[in-house]
């Protein structure tokens, strides 16, 4: 029907523009500080036991 | 097993295909996504298996199995080996069949929370579930992240073989998840697994398209394309591209077999599909030589690379795109950002500046991390130290915990990584069924028999009430068939 084609399409469109608006603020605020925050949070996870963490995952293969 | 029909000798198909749906170039998408499991912080190790049930308690409770479809249309089990396993409904989008996978860790991690206090109550409040979504475990045992797509059946085999492989290969310049291995830093998680373009087996040996033929819609019209070749992303980004990139390859190959037109894909198709992904997975240049046909006439093979691959089905899709501006939405929504972003990825790889791409590649984001890591070992540590194998694998492994990582999630914290989808239409998607494919109706038969508290089963075609006062059974061969009929509302009435 006509007013459903209409209201798709205006949905359709409104959620371009979402995402358009997201991509460009995500991608703007990704460039502008260094790794360091992230290093910092990764290291406190990295100084626990890193030979248990690896050897504890181990199962079959699936699919 | 059924085994596939030849579809160029399919005479019931003459004259147009493209239009047998809904739209020109519609295609139904969903993933199925295979988790990895494990505890830590207990005394002994606890098996997998063991874990899984746990986590799967609450779906027996539910369906007495831990086999089922949940009111969003999608299907939630235990797989082979203890991976909990979630399969997407059916959706008209890449971007949908995102959102219902995001919604699918969204679930998982509700399970795994639930099992972890479990566990905690069992071994101490140290036991933590992890749950990877990756595709490799610290034994080298690899399971799968499967992307399905509606294909018109005339699309051979061999069509798919010689036209598509290639760009599947080649695109993990843009998708690969990242993997760190003892011989160094690979794009692919799953390169060193696979083996033939195209076979019918998935845990034997593994092909990078499966030819099972199980279409979940009308033979006569579709094939379902299972390509398993594909790693698991976190980046949400690159889980879209993948889908979208593959969509408009899709759509050029059926366009040409209708017209009987060759692609311009004929001269990559590769002489070594199994070599030729290895090769691709170890080299972030993008120019590791790749044996292909060519186009001479002689018939003499030739070197391509991943980079000229790409590019030349980028330029086809580009042109794609542009023949059908009229009609772009009906191609795919977002088109022109889908090009620009895939553009952008193959010349940050060839101007030799991957790292411009670590707000969406899984694999450029895992690595600049881990060289950031490597520079601060060095030189704020003690100097020439470097994180260890155990390190640098439990960052690997941490990427993608769902569950208790800390990698991905501080990123994302950090705005160092693009995000499409947001928690509330996440949470969208774990409540409510695509409205334009037949997961619709699924949905609202799971929630009335749900609602009801009845006997009931169903799979992707069929809708089952079980009981015996009040049997019932209804099937959607079509999965485009999203609107109510007085069948269906027959049917709902008779099980309510």
């Amino acid at each position: 029907m006509p007013q459903e084609q209409q209201s798709k399409a205006q949905q359709t469109h409104a959620e371009e523009a979402d995402l358009q608006s997201r991509q460009r603020e995500n991608g703007n605020e990704s460039h502008i500080d260094e790794l360091d925050s992230v290093l910092d949070d990764i290291e406190t996870s990295l100084s626990e036991n890193a030979e248990e963490y690896v050897s504890r995952f181990v199962q079959k293969g699936g699919e | 097993m059924p085994q596939l029909r030849d579809s160029h000798t399919n005479d019931a198909l003459s004259g147009s295909f493209l239009d047998a749906s809904n739209g020109s170039f519609d295609r139904i998408f969903g993933i199925e996504t295979e988790y990895g499991i494990s505890v830590t912080g207990t005394e002994r190790p606890c098996p997998a298996a063991e874990v899984a049930r746990t986590m799967f308690q609450p779906v027996v409770s539910r369906s007495r199995s831990t086999n089922t479809y949940l009111h969003n249309g999608a299907r939630l089990y235990l797989d082979v080996g203890s991976h909990p396993e979630y399969a997407t409904a059916e959706t008209r989008s890449p971007l949908d069949a995102l959102k219902q996978d995001l919604a699918g860790e969204h679930i998982m991690i509700g399970l795994a929370q639930r099992a972890q206090e479990q566990l905690q109550r069992q071994h101490g409040p140290q036991a933590r579930v992890h749950l990877f979504k990756n595709n490799v475990d610290a034994s080298g045992q690899s399971f799968g992240c499967h992307e399905n797509y509606l294909l018109r059946r005339q699309v051979s085999l061999d069509d798919v073989r010689r036209l598509l492989v290639p760009f599947l290969v080649t695109r993990q310049l843009f998708s690969g998840a990242g993997k760190v291995t003892r011989s160094g830093f690979e794009l692919s998680q799953r390169a060193d697994y696979l083996d033939e373009a195209v076979s019918s087996a998935t845990t034997r040996s593994r092909p990078m398209v499966n030819t099972r033929d199980e279409p979940h819609a009308n033979p006569e019209l579709y094939r379902r394309l299972h390509v398993i070749v594909g790693d698991s992303n976190r980046s949400q980004t690159a889980t879209w591209m993948k889908l979208a990139t593959t969509h408009l390859v899709l759509c050029i190959i059926e366009e040409a077999v209708e017209r009987g037109t060759l692609t311009p894909f004929e001269p990559y198709a590769l002489i070594d599909p199994g070599k030729a992904i290895r090769a691709v997975s170890k080299d972030m240049s993008g120019h590791a030589a790749i044996d292909v046909v060519g186009s001479g006439d002689g018939g003499d093979s030739m070197h391509s690379s991943a980079l000229s691959i790409q590019h030349a089905y980028l330029e086809a899709a580009q042109d794609f795109v542009t023949r059908h501006s009229n009609d772009k939405d009906m191609v795919l929504d977002n088109a022109g950002q889908v090009l620009e972003l895939w553009g952008e990825a193959l010349q940050s790889i060839e101007d030799g500046n991957w790292q411009s791409l670590s707000s969406w590649v899984d694999w450029a984001a895992k690595l600049r991390i881990i060289n950031a890591l490597k520079h601060r070992y060095s030189t704020l540590h003690a100097p020439g130290s470097a994180p260890s194998w155990a390190q640098l694998k439990m960052f690997d492994f941490e990427y993608h915990d769902i569950m208790n990582g800390h990698v991905f999630e501080s990123m994302q914290a950090h705005h160092r990584i693009r995000s499409l989808i947001d928690a509330r239409m996440i949470v969208d998607a774990v409540n409510n069924p695509p409205m334009n494919t037949r997961a619709h109706l699924r949905g609202r038969f799971i929630h009335a028999a749900l609602a009801k508290d009845l006997s009931w089963s169903c799979d992707w075609t069929h809708l089952v009430a079980t009981g015996e006062e009040n049997h019932a059974e209804f099937e959607i061969m079509d999965p485009f068939m999203c609107e109510s009929t007085p069948q269906f509302e027959k049917f709902i009435d008779a099980i309510s």
